[in-house]
């Protein structure tokens, strides 16, 4: 007779437990813990000595948390924050420190760690940490970015360009190329942004760097470079092989032509086109 | 009733209590007995009518009159030197002293039951709307909601004669366009592509719109500097200018402007207390809320299946 283990009645029992039953008594039991049993009480910190104690309590245990998840980029994020806003920003800036030991690749950190520089107004202190970001992790855009901004916002024109001039080394995307430009278009350096583009069209060589270069033209230059600029070009239209953005490129340079009132070099233009490339529905 | 009120008892804001009688009060009432009296004399050739039923007429007017009550009771100090007149209109026509007394207390119980059967009306309204989606608590299928859109414009294609699939044709220009310009629109990045080169750039693009370009202060600083376009391989690469303390603070300022605004990217949802609870802690519910997110709506039918008990048909 084996009874252990095995019920012989096998009915169900007159009295039925519903699964919404036991969620509600696992959320009492929950409230209970939280509410009424196991919370510490509520203290208030009245001077030194006991903030001393709150202190060194929250340090305990920030650096129990870091010992066990230390690849969790988070608890460590938490523990410098809570170490800027006791305002011990030596502290902070070694967890910091230690958390890039720990990950440098990560762009994130570096960029709360500058910020945290940043906002407490220890500007070296941010330049120095900016820079061995951009060093480490020249291809992240945004370090690049909130560099420059920074050094924007606080006037520093000198040093703005010389990052700049760094970052163009690494030959980066189009848009960053187009930032310095805009830059140095905003305190109206002219020639220097001529310069750069001539660079730009050589690291892009695309037809759409060209269309952009033209464009600068048309609106800072004058007809002569203009034309230049759209002469040349054209070979490397023409050998290319992308016919939308080469029908982009006819279009705006017939339309430089008209507005020059040029207009049989501007139906040259169009004949040309037409040879060469199959237009999808040029508006002549 | 130890207080005299400044109210005209023919008045049609009689039955609320802050109602102060003004000029404007006066000439309703002179209308309303213009026109009471006509139809007294046409009702009088009919029937003996009695006098409560002339006064039903009025009682239409305490339902709408509840509207006008907001301003009026500020207009106090002109009802003190019309006190007079109401007493007079009292005494000249002889029918209406009746509905000072009884006539007024009906025209109150009237006006507070249409009230009530006016509210229960709007209640029974919502509570149906509360009571009818809990048959399929997680989710709305698209049958429904494509009921539900018949209904609301329904009427409104039956009346152009047109079908459910031209629909469109119900759009005023403007929605159109609005319509249009979303089409247009390139989706926003999410994800893994939230930072893309073209966020970057337009982030960036942004914030440099609040720097005041100083073009005197560019030049100045030329002068002073005679390496001023320098290289990135330049050697004073150590040498920073003074900045001053202002630029410092806006740098800050800006920052923790940026900062705020962090904080409005995601809202708060609602919570809703109706739903049922499957969760037995809190990292339970937003665990659950999660995979709601990613398998809610492939998970649906089956749901509803389990909860019905049966599988539909179809």
């Amino acid at each position: 007779m084996r009874i252990c283990g095995g019920a012989k009645n096998k009915n169900y029992g007159p009295i039925q437990i519903t699964a919404e039953q036991i969620v509600g008594e696992a959320r009492e039991l929950e409230e209970s813990v939280i509410h009424r049993h196991h919370r510490p009480p509520k203290q208030k910190i009245n001077d030194g000595t006991e903030l001393g104690e709150y202190r060194l309590r929250k340090r305990k245990e920030f650096e129990d948390l870091i010992r066990r998840v230390g690849w969790n980029v988070k608890v460590w994020v938490k523990y410098a924050e809570w170490e800027e806003s006791q305002k011990d920003f030596d502290r902070a800036r070694s967890v910091w420190e230690r958390v890039l030991e720990v990950d440098y690749k990560n762009h994130r950190l570096w960029l709360k760690y500058a910020e945290f520089e940043m906002k407490n107004r220890f500007i070296n202190h941010a330049r120095n940490v900016w820079h061995r970001a951009i060093t480490l992790l020249p291809r992240v855009d945004q370090l690049w970015y909130k560099y420059i901004h920074m050094e924007n916002m606080l006037g520093n024109v000198v040093g703005v360009r010389r990052i700049f001039e760094m970052w163009m080394e690494w030959m980066p995307e189009r848009h960053a190329w187009l930032s310095y430009i805009k830059f140095e278009l905003k305190y109206k350096e002219i020639q220097h942004a001529r310069d750069l583009f001539e660079r730009f069209v050589l690291c892009h060589p695309t037809v759409a760097s060209w269309i952009r270069y033209a464009k600068f033209e048309i609106n800072n230059g004058d007809a002569c470079s203009t034309r230049n600029v759209f002469e040349r070009a054209l070979d490397k239209v023409v050998a290319a092989e992308d016919d939308e953005e080469a029908h982009k490129f006819f279009v705006a340079f017939a339309d430089f032509e008209a507005s020059c009132n040029e207009t049989h070099r501007a139906e040259c233009i169009y004949q040309f086109a037409l040879h060469h490339h199959v237009p999808k529905g040029i508006n002549c | 009733m130890s207080e005299e009120r400044d109210v005209h008892p023919d008045c049609r804001n009689a039955s609320n209590p802050y109602h102060e009688c003004t000029d404007y009060c006066f000439r309703v009432i002179a209308e309303a007995k213009l026109r009471m009296q006509l139809h007294h004399q046409s009702v009088a050739q009919a029937s003996g009518g009695s006098r409560r039923e002339e006064a039903i007429p009025n009682e239409l007017y305490p339902d709408e009159g509840t509207h006008d009550d907001g301003p009026r009771p500020e207009e106090n100090s002109d009802s003190e030197p019309d006190q007079p007149e109401p007493a007079q209109e009292n005494m000249e026509d002889g029918s209406f002293p009746k509905l000072s007394s009884r006539q007024k207390k009906w025209m109150e119980l009237r006006a507070k039951m249409q009230e009530a059967k006016k509210r229960n009306q709007i209640e029974i309204a919502n509570e149906k709307k509360r009571m009818e989606p809990p048959t399929e608590s997680r989710g709305v299928s698209k049958q429904k909601w494509l009921e539900d859109r018949k209904k609301k414009i329904g009427k409104l294609l039956d009346a152009n004669g047109l079908d459910m699939t031209k629909a469109y044709m119900l759009d005023t220009q403007e929605a159109a366009e609005e319509k249009y310009k979303k089409w247009d629109k390139d989706p926003a990045p999410f994800g893994w592509d939230v930072f893309n080169q073209r966020t970057l750039y337009n982030a960036y693009k942004k914030r440099t719109k609040n720097i005041e370009v100083d073009v005197e202060e560019y030049n100045r600083m030329k002068e002073a500097d005679p390496e001023f376009y320098r290289d990135a391989s330049s050697l004073q690469y150590g040498k920073a200018p003074k900045i001053s303390e202002d630029k410092i603070d806006k740098m800050v300022q800006e920052l923790k402007d940026r900062d705020a605004k962090r904080g409005s990217f995601s809202r708060r949802r609602k919570f809703n207390d109706e739903k049922d609870v499957d969760s037995i802690n809190d990292r339970n519910e937003h665990f659950n809320k999660k995979i709601e997110r990613a398998f809610g709506k492939y998970t649906l039918e089956i749901k509803n299946n389990l909860e019905r008990g049966t599988a539909l048909p179809d």
